[in-house]
């Protein structure tokens, strides 16, 4: 290993040190900062609608006059629009992936793996830098004529082509998400390969973390998916710049037109692997961070690398689950309802593992370990709720409802999110070598998790009384006009949400400048990257570690006996023998 | 010609209106959260089945939540953690045993009680194309509203004496309505909250939609599938009248239409002859 | 740095780290690709007829001319790979040239290929059997493009005395890279030109 990994001198230069760097670390702080930023921007995005909904076409305190001058400061149709369709492309594309896997794929896998870098460093500068761009041209579409874009974050044609939305503002959205694509296999394709070739030796698959795990299938599923986004973003360029019939349908069609379903088919060709590549790095967090914090082994940690690879692989089969309602061949429904609902059963494993890991544990309440429940319970609920959506019969009322916002907020964006967050104070202290203020990390996490609860099941309620999405003013609807109070409501949790974040914003900016030095390691962890110095020096790894037992090896008797604490470091040697018997199976089958 | 189309269809919803006789002028308000009424004859099964599947969700989400108040409390840090890797045979099977019943027991009521209710009455749109009693509606959705065509009459469409509305589908109750549905511009849905029924609008496609009303009563038809700045107010009226009174009106109807028909108006012909898939 | 490397066995551990990227990077583009022409099978799919009466109907005898052009630079390119393994690097220059020479006959039938059915009246424009059409093509032919680019570029290299039997990594990545262009091109040959 060591003579694939070579120890360069490390770069003098500002530029070289902050802005073009190839280290991993560094480029992770930089997608960790431009997610922030993005997710900041997605989030009032968010607040925006649901004034809306609360207060329909009243004028926006504060930020009205500046952003809707010509409205008098309320919300438009076409403004309104806009704002849910980027709200969701900002927060998937440019706020959570940035944040879990440009930053934690970045920071976490080669420290994990024992590497001293990802196996293309200078590709992954070039991911960034890509990145970037992408996300310069969605702040471009902004500021043109017609606005940006206003097909929904699911871009449908016909309504996506320049039939339906005309304007630049649409064509820069999808080429942004074309470009952020190109980011996106550029650092899956690194991550890929950095997992299976510069793996320290000893860390055998079995032993790598589950956080590893999450990131690196969650890198297979980018490559192969994302460039079926890329060819349907493709398609629908060259529908709205050239004239092509790909999609164009219904009166604008020449010589029998395009087909919308194909886009359909092919946004959820990579549509449904997504959602379980935002989920598949806070199910690794999770895992990991459950055992850590419980002093117990991860229970049954194969099992769970096995429901996650299973989840992985039937991604792209279940698919059909979305279009339901277009039309489709019932026996083709049939077999997309059947997969759906087989793969609930590794997410089950997963969920019963994590229930396991837990009880009989010695459980530190930290705050990563708070943000871990926290993501256990909002993805419960959440997956849960996927079920009526995933049967044919119950989605034929709740399609397009706010049941299905709801469930895909609840498992997408709190799941993500809390798990961001738990990522975020778990490895702040190697990552900025400073600790957060615990404290504030409480409150933090009691605001965002108890709204968080609440906003998205009152969407929940919603969708149950049949309240469709994306509508400017709902209330147009007799039959929807009774929920005004739920939305306002709704509304107002969610304002608190918003709220809720300011003593993370605190925190975070105070900590990376002030906070206090961060030890080696504060959590008493075993895996590769606590026995670096916080931050690690540029290579990382001084030699490269040899492996020895997996990475939840707490509580151990023979480890209690011979070194006098619950934890032993991955490549640790142990005086004695290594692996303890594992307790009869009285204890095993507790629950 | 157009202008006089047009008037003729302003005239015939006016008309239309005015002979509705003891319905309402609007749909009434839900009462209450949870689901809105159901006046079809066969939405009692999606209500069934969403009502039972959130008992048993519900139930798995309180043992969860209760199970992870507990550890938390009990299992704290002056527990003594129990080193268990999990991977006995007894766990392994514990947890594929645990997993496979509320597989089977949830999942399995969801898939059977869907596969059946869908292959028998949602989507089974043949067994009411054969129903003579059928009452068949074209709809053509287009930004923002919902056109509805009978076929009056000579039981052809895009004739002379076919009935035209705007935003305005009335059918008799107890008979099962068949509809199809075009769209020339975006995709739009056609959605019925108190039948619980929906289906897309798809441009380049002609889609089917079937239900039955067992009550009277005005209710709303919504459009769930963005289709542009003017989604939210894409709204329309369903009707559901007593026998009698719907064969009245549609009489009344097909007698206004034919009265106001151009044949040279292109555009009030975007009917199209029924196509009976089978 | 001067001094004399050992000779390494093709599958050297740096090596190998390299060729998964590529692998990968192939496989992406593969996605891509497929994703093509499942749009493709879905638009001919719902068609009534394929061609359509009135548009031109496809050639086959330049296409079929083209999948021989791009076989041979296949074979080509894998003799180079061979020779510098036997350590005869003297031929990897020639070889590349040849191959990149080849691909550029390619490239040259197909733009004749498109000129006459543009002149015949098949625009891209011209609805959905023109923009498949055009966007397999023009798509597989930018991937040829940039393969011929590498191409000489790896000339370049090799003319300079670059590689030899113990180092010729970048040959080995864009000789992977030139067979999947080729393998596309088989596939859309059979399942547009031919089908």
């Amino acid at each position: 290993m060591e003579e694939l990994q070579h120890i360069h001198p490390e770069p003098t230069s500002f530029i070289r040190k902050w802005v073009f760097s190839t280290d991993h670390k560094v480029i992770a702080r930089q997608f960790l900062w431009a997610g922030l930023l993005f997710l900041a921007f997605g989030g009032g995005l968010a607040m925006l609608i649901r004034w809306q909904w609360a207060y329909p076409g009243e004028p926006v305190p504060a930020v009205g006059s500046l952003l809707f001058s010509g409205s008098g400061g309320s919300i438009t149709p076409a403004n309104y629009n806009s704002i849910f369709t980027m709200h969701g492309l900002i927060m998937i594309f440019f706020a959570i992936t940035p944040i879990m896997i440009g930053a934690f794929g970045n920071f976490c896998i080669p420290l994990m793996i024992g590497a001293r870098d990802m196996a293309f460093p200078k590709l992954n500068m070039l991911s960034f830098w890509t990145f970037l761009l992408s996300q310069c041209l969605v702040l471009a579409s902004f500021f043109v004529q017609l606005g940006s874009g206003a097909a929904g974050w699911t871009t449908y044609p016909p309504l996506s082509t320049n039939v339906g939305t005309p304007g630049l503002g649409q064509t820069l959205v999808v080429a942004a998400i074309f470009v952020t694509g190109v980011a996106t296999i550029m650092g899956g394709l690194n991550y890929v390969t950095t997992v299976v070739r510069l793996r320290a030796p000893g860390m055998t698959y079995a032993r790598m973390p589950a956080t590893v795990w999450g990131l690196w299938l969650t890198a297979i599923l980018n490559v192969l998916f994302v460039p079926v986004l890329g060819s349907a973003a493709l398609l629908l360029l060259l529908d709205r710049q050239f004239g092509t019939q790909f999609y164009v349908a219904g009166s604008s069609a020449v010589r029998g037109g395009g087909d919308p379903i194909l886009f359909q088919h092919l946004f959820w060709i990579f549509g449904h692997p997504e959602v379980y590549i935002l989920i598949l790095p806070p199910w690794g967090f999770v895992t990991d961070l459950v055992s850590f914090f419980a002093r117990k082994p991860a229970y049954w940690f194969k099992g769970s690398i096995f429901a996650m690879s299973a989840v992985t692989i039937l991604s792209a089969v279940v698919y059909g689950h979305h279009m339901f309602v277009t039309g489709m061949n019932p026996m083709l429904g049939q077999s997309f309802m059947t997969l759906t609902l087989i793969i609930s059963v590794p997410a089950e494993l997963l969920f019963l593992n994590w229930l396991h890991t837990i009880w009989k544990g010695s459980i530190r309440l930290t705050v990563p370990m708070l943000f871990a429940l926290g993501t256990i319970f909002v993805f419960g609920l959440g997956g849960l709720t996927g079920l009526f959506l995933g049967t044919i019969s119950t989605d034929l009322y709740l399609h397009d409802t706010m049941f299905v916002v709801g469930h895909f907020h609840l498992t997408m964006a709190a799941a993500a999110f809390l798990g961001s967050f738990a990522a975020i104070y778990f490895w702040f202290p190697k990552m900025f070598g400073r600790n957060m203020n615990q404290t504030l990390g409480k409150w933090h996490f009691w605001f965002s998790a108890v709204f968080i609860t609440l906003v998205f099941c009152g969407q929940l309620a919603a969708g149950y009384a049949g309240h469709q999405r994306r509508l400017f003013d709902p209330y147009q609807y007799t039959f929807l006009q009774h929920l005004h109070p739920l939305n306002r409501w709704t509304s107002y949790f969610a304002f608190l949400l918003g709220i809720g974040q300011l003593p993370f914003v605190y925190n975070f900016f105070r900590s990376v400048f002030m906070g206090t030095k961060a030890e080696m390691n504060p959590w008493e962890i075993g895996t590769l990257e606590w026995t670096l110095p916080s931050p690690p020096v540029h290579h990382n790894f001084d030699t490269i570690p040899t492996v020895h037992r997996g990475p939840h090896e707490f509580a151990n008797p023979e480890v209690k006996k011979a070194l006098g604490r619950d934890w032993i470091g991955q490549a640790e040697e142990l005086p004695k023998t290594e692996k303890a018997p594992a307790k009869p199976a009285a204890a095993a089958g507790a629950s | 010609m157009q202008r006089k189309a047009r008037l003729v269809k302003a005239a015939a919803t006016a008309a239309g209106l005015l002979s509705t006789t003891h319905v309402g002028a609007a749909p009434s308000p839900e009462p209450g959260f949870g689901l809105p009424r159901d006046v079809s004859e066969y939405g009692h099964h999606i209500d069934w089945l969403i009502e039972v599947t959130a008992v048993f969700t519900a139930l798995l989400f309180v043992i969860m939540v209760i199970w992870m108040l507990w550890a938390c409390l009990k299992h704290n840090e002056k527990h003594e953690a129990d080193y268990d890797h999990g991977e006995s045979k007894h766990s392994v099977k514990t947890a594929l045993l645990l997993s496979a019943v509320i597989f089977f027991v949830v999942d399995g009521n969801l898939f059977y009680n869907s596969t059946t209710d869908v292959f028998r009455v949602f989507w089974n749109h043949d067994s009411v194309e054969n129903n003579p009693q059928a009452v068949k509606i074209e709809i053509n959705a287009h930004q923002w509203a919902w056109d509805a065509r009978y076929a009056g009459p000579d039981g052809k469409f895009n004739t002379k004496d076919d009935i035209i509305t705007l935003n305005d589908v009335r059918v008799p109750v107890g008979a099962p309505v068949l509809l199809q549905l075009v769209s020339p511009d975006v995709i739009h849905s056609f959605y019925l909250p108190n039948l619980r029924v929906k289906q897309d609008a798809m441009p380049g496609m002609i889609n089917r939609l079937w239900f039955q009303a067992k009550q009277t009563g005005e209710y709303d038809i919504g459009c769930a599938q963005h289709c542009g700045v003017n989604h939210y107010k894409m709204k329309g009226t369903l009707t559901v009248l007593s026998p009698d009174e719907f064969k009245s009106w549609a009489a009344d109807q097909s007698a206004i239409g034919a009265r106001g028909y151009d044949p040279k108006d292109n555009e009030a012909h975007w009917g199209w002859e029924w196509r009976a898939r089978n | 740095m001067g001094e004399i490397l050992p000779y390494r066995p093709p599958r050297a551990r740096e090596e190998w780290t390299a060729y998964l990227g590529m692998v990968i990077f192939l496989a992406s583009w593969a996605m891509m690709f497929g994703s093509l022409f499942f749009a493709y099978g879905m638009v001919r799919a719902r068609s009534n007829e394929w061609p359509p009466a009135d548009l031109p109907s496809l050639p086959l005898v330049v296409p079929a001319i083209n999948s021989v052009v791009l076989v041979l630079s296949s074979a080509v390119l894998q003799l180079v790979l061979v020779a510098l393994r036997r350590g005869k690097a003297q031929f990897a220059g020639p070889g590349l040239g040849l191959t990149a020479v080849l691909g550029m006959v390619f490239l040259g039938l197909q733009i004749t290929t498109w000129r006459s059915l543009f002149d015949d009246g098949l625009t891209p424009q011209g609805g959905p059997y023109a923009s498949v059409f055009y966007t397999l093509t023009c798509f597989h032919a930018l991937h040829v493009l940039v393969g011929i680019l590498a191409l000489g570029w790896l000339c370049r290299g090799a003319l300079a005395g670059r590689y030899s039997a113990a180092r010729f990594l970048p040959v080995r990545l864009w000789t992977l890279y030139w067979h999947f262009v080729g393998v596309v091109w088989l596939a859309m040959f059979v399942t547009v030109y031919v089908v």
